[in-house]
């Protein structure tokens, strides 16, 4: 239905289209079958088909949170009194985490490997099959935004009347269309000018750059304003703002609000200009060559490999930590299948590598400074304890990253392979998977927070230490139990509703991992014999959890998959 | 009469290795040429220069008196392709996917409707067209290939591995419906690893080896001696006369250090 309405919608400028050299009935077309297979989830290897019924309820789910983050908005767009600066806050947000999105988790969309062989060979121009790569993605950033931006809308209708309700859309497209244009040329630059051989390589480690990036000015530029900020901040004032997307968009209002600044109304007109100015030059300069290098990206696949030496002698590293915490041939084969396979794949490493960053720069951020100059948030911090438990319960949120993608891969299909060979219990792939990915990414970001703790806090914390370690293990291998009892490796990714379910898991994580850090900070404090029966309990809770795990029988599988 | 095809001075490198090395061919129309060579010898990299998957390479690709280069588009009408990976959007229904394909060659609906379905049918899968082909075995989903690369009757159709996950009546099937093609003036250019059949289907051979035509000519013409198969013919030139003592080397690993099993 809503995909319908939003093919038409976008069909409804096919002049423009058709001026760019598109083919609009093949446009129409392509994007009409994309939608429809968006819609469609694949089967995992020995899987049934599910029921219709889920994909309908995770579609829900993921409006129902948008809409929550709609209303979690609001509070930049009421908290100064100055309209334009409030807007500017609202549609800087917003565009954060259009931005954030795109990169994260559209780039399958824009580089589809299939298509190689589907729409390469056919008679469609170059042009056509980047406007629709590029509609496609459009099509499902304004699916997300729509309810998100509900909460904002009826606000912005009520505050400044009707002439405000009836603007709200044609900003939001226009914040949707800058939020696309900038991030697509962005990587047609980046795929102008690197290797096609080297293209997906490069392309990973600028999305990892900047969506870490993207993190730290998320947070840095609050903090920036605050310095100057109050109810009474006008962003009109400084001409540096002046030059942001999201101001010019905030500046159409200044269109309608009586007895308004009119001079800064123009800037509105740069909303407009802008996206234009960027569809324009990526069609004109950079569409024409795309297919072509599209179709370069896997072509040196082709080519025979030089036969790669070994560089080491004896055991590598990995294998010889394998030998050491697996007894079990099969746990050894899914924990060193897991070690490798993260090294490599580029989808994991982009998941997985921004989270190490996330978490010092939200520390830094939202605990540390607050306010205060660094040196001074040093010297304080021996005496807030709590911030060091915000630290080691943060620590959770690598460890769930890794486990939600590390079931995730392109080529979901080879993990046939476990149905085939003579695997007893499946369980026991599962938890050398688990232990592959505590082992490798999970112990040494930990290690870096003990060494940073015990200087800070001394040696005191160290039964602290030990029972957050016990906790955040036993709540990411629990995760791993209820939600993710499959092979590594072998699902595939739904791009399908992928903002609204990231959004899910990382409001649930938070609010149980904040439980959990809550009472184990009341422990600390009020009642430290505490600390030591909740260890035990702990120990004896992932001893269970980790029993039943690795017990994973084919037939628990089965039903786990239902 | 005039080459549908002509291969001029072809050459393609990757980061500094040459893959296809001046390569010159031309192609007549109403033939099955089979295009033959070891992995990695460069086939499949020629099959995507000439539709156009691959874009830049040096030389000169012409087909019915287009230049690739300037003509692409035009080009990519008149060839039908079956590529060797059998990639398609198997999330789609053969109904949904071939309507899809015809419409990218803006063939009119009820065209595309009477096409499918009599190609389907011919295939013995017009009961599935509406079901979803993630469930399909690797034939089915060879035969929709088969399919979405005739729908627009190309004149030039370019197979790469057509028969593989075929069942035995449909490799029939294919084979005689190569013979009807060529008579209707189609100009086939057959990839395959099979070599009995390429041998049988043929008109003429071309041989690639390292980037280099090796061998270009009937099957006839290519024999040494007067019952050399093609496969004969293939190993002595690409220069891998003793397989056979390969394959004692690797069955002897058996008998030598397996005591346990």
């Amino acid at each position: 239905m809503l995909n319908k309405l939003l093919l038409r919608l976008v069909m409804l400028f096919r002049g423009i289209w058709t001026g760019m050299g598109a083919d609009t009935a093949q446009l129409a077309n392509i994007l009409a079958i994309k939608l429809v297979m968006d819609d469609r989830k694949p089967m995992s290897f020995g899987r049934q088909r599910k029921q219709k019924k889920d994909i309908k309820y995770a579609t829900w789910l993921s409006v129902v949170f948008s809409l929550l983050t709609g209303f979690f908005y609001l509070f930049f767009l009421f908290g100064i009194k100055d309209p334009v600066s409030s807007l500017f806050m609202y549609f800087t947000i917003f565009l954060f985490m259009l931005t954030f999105t795109l990169i994260t988790d559209f780039s399958n969309v824009l580089f589809d490997p299939k298509e190689k062989y589907v729409l390469l060979p056919r008679p469609v121009n170059d042009k056509t099959i980047f406007l629709a790569r590029t509609l496609h993605s459009f099509i499902y950033l304004f699916r997300i935004v729509v309810p998100m931006s509900l909460p904002g809308w009826v606000a912005l209708g009520i505050q400044y009347g009707w002439q405000s309700a009836v603007l709200f859309p044609f900003v939001l497209v226009l914040m949707v269309f800058i939020a696309l244009f900038l991030v697509n040329a962005c990587y047609l630059l980046l795929l102008r000018f690197v290797k096609p051989e080297k293209f997906k390589e490069a392309l990973s480690y600028f999305q990892i750059v900047f969506s870490i990036l993207l993190f730290a000015m998320y947070y840095m530029l609050p903090r920036l304003m605050e310095n100057n900020m109050s109810e009474q901040l006008n962003i009109s004032a400084n001409p540096l703002f002046r030059l942001l997307p999201s101001y010019w968009l905030a500046s159409s209002w200044l269109w309608i609000l009586p007895g308004a600044a009119t001079a800064f109304r123009w800037y509105s007109l740069a909303a407009v200009l802008f996206p234009v100015l960027c569809l324009w030059i990526t069609v004109r300069w950079l569409a024409p060559t795309f297919a072509a290098r599209i179709g370069a990206i896997d072509a040196s696949d082709a080519v025979m490999p030089v036969a790669a030496k070994r560089t080491q002698k004896g055991k590598r590293f990995y294998s010889r930590v394998a030998d050491m915490v697996n007894r079990n041939d099969t746990v050894k084969a899914g924990f060193l299948m897991t070690w490798l396979q993260t090294s490599r794949s580029r989808t994991f490493k982009m998941r997985i590598y921004p989270a190490f960053a996330y978490i010092p720069i939200y520390f830094i951020y939202m605990f540390l400074l607050n306010g205060q100059s660094v040196s001074a948030a040093l010297q304080h911090l021996p005496e807030k304890k709590n911030k060091l438990f915000v630290l080691l319960y943060m620590s959770t949120f690598v460890l769930s990253q890794a486990i939600t993608y590390v079931t995730i891969s392109d080529q979901y299909k080879a993990a046939w392979v476990y149905y085939a060979s003579p695997v007893g219990k499946p369980g026991n792939i599962m938890i050398g998977a688990f232990k592959a990915i505590w082992i490798k990414y999970f112990l040494p970001f930990y290690t870096a927070i003990v060494v940073f703790a015990l200087y800070f806090w001394g040696i005191a914390v160290i039964p602290d230490l030990i029972l957050s370690l016990l906790n955040v293990s036993l709540f990411s291998l629990l995760i791993m139990r209820i939600a993710y009892r499959c092979f590594p490796f072998s699902k595939s990714e739904q791009i399908n509703n992928a903002g609204g379910r990231t959004m899910i898991r990382v409001f649930l994580t938070f609010f149980t991992i904040g439980l959990l850090g809550a009472a184990h900070y009341f422990a600390s404090t009020t009642l430290p014999w505490l600390l030591y029966v909740f260890m035990a309990l702990s120990c004896i809770l992932l001893w269970l959890v980790w029993d039943s795990y690795a017990n994973t029988s084919w037939a628990d599988m089965a039903v786990a998959d239902e | 009469m005039e080459p549908i095809i002509t291969i001029k001075n072809l050459s393609k490198q990757y980061s500094g290795k040459t893959v296809l090395n001046n390569i010159n061919l031309d192609v007549y129309p109403g033939s099955i040429i089979g295009y033959i060579g070891p992995n990695g010898a460069g086939k499949s990299t020629t099959v995507k220069i000439l539709t156009g998957i691959i874009a830049d390479y040096i030389g000169d690709v012409t087909v019915a008196g287009k230049n690739l280069h300037e003509d692409l588009l035009e080009v990519k009408k008149m060839i039908g392709y079956v590529p060797e990976t059998a990639e398609l959007y198997d999330l789609l229904t053969p109904y949904e996917y071939l309507g899809f394909i015809g419409k990218l060659y803006h063939l009119p609906d009820h065209v595309i409707e009477e096409r499918s379905q009599r190609m389907l049918d011919s295939f013995g899968l017009l009961a599935n067209q509406h079901q979803r082909m993630d469930s399909f075995s690797k034939g089915m989903r060879q035969k929709v290939l088969l399919t979405s690369g005739l729908l627009h009757n190309p004149s030039i159709v370019i197979l790469d591995e057509p028969l593989s996950g075929l069942d035995a009546n449909a490799v029939i099937m294919v084979k005689e419906l190569l013979q009807v093609l060529k008579q209707e003036g189609k100009t086939i250019f057959y990839c395959s690893h099979m070599m009995d059949v390429v041998e049988k289907v043929s008109d003429r051979i071309v041989l690639i080896n390292n980037g280099n035509i090796i061998a270009d000519g009937t099957v006839r013409e290519l024999k040494q001696q007067e019952n050399e198969t093609l496969e004969q013919i293939f190993a002595r030139l690409t220069g891998n006369e003793h397989i056979g003592s390969k394959a004692d080397a690797f069955a002897s690993v058996f008998n030598t250090n397996a005591p346990t099993e």
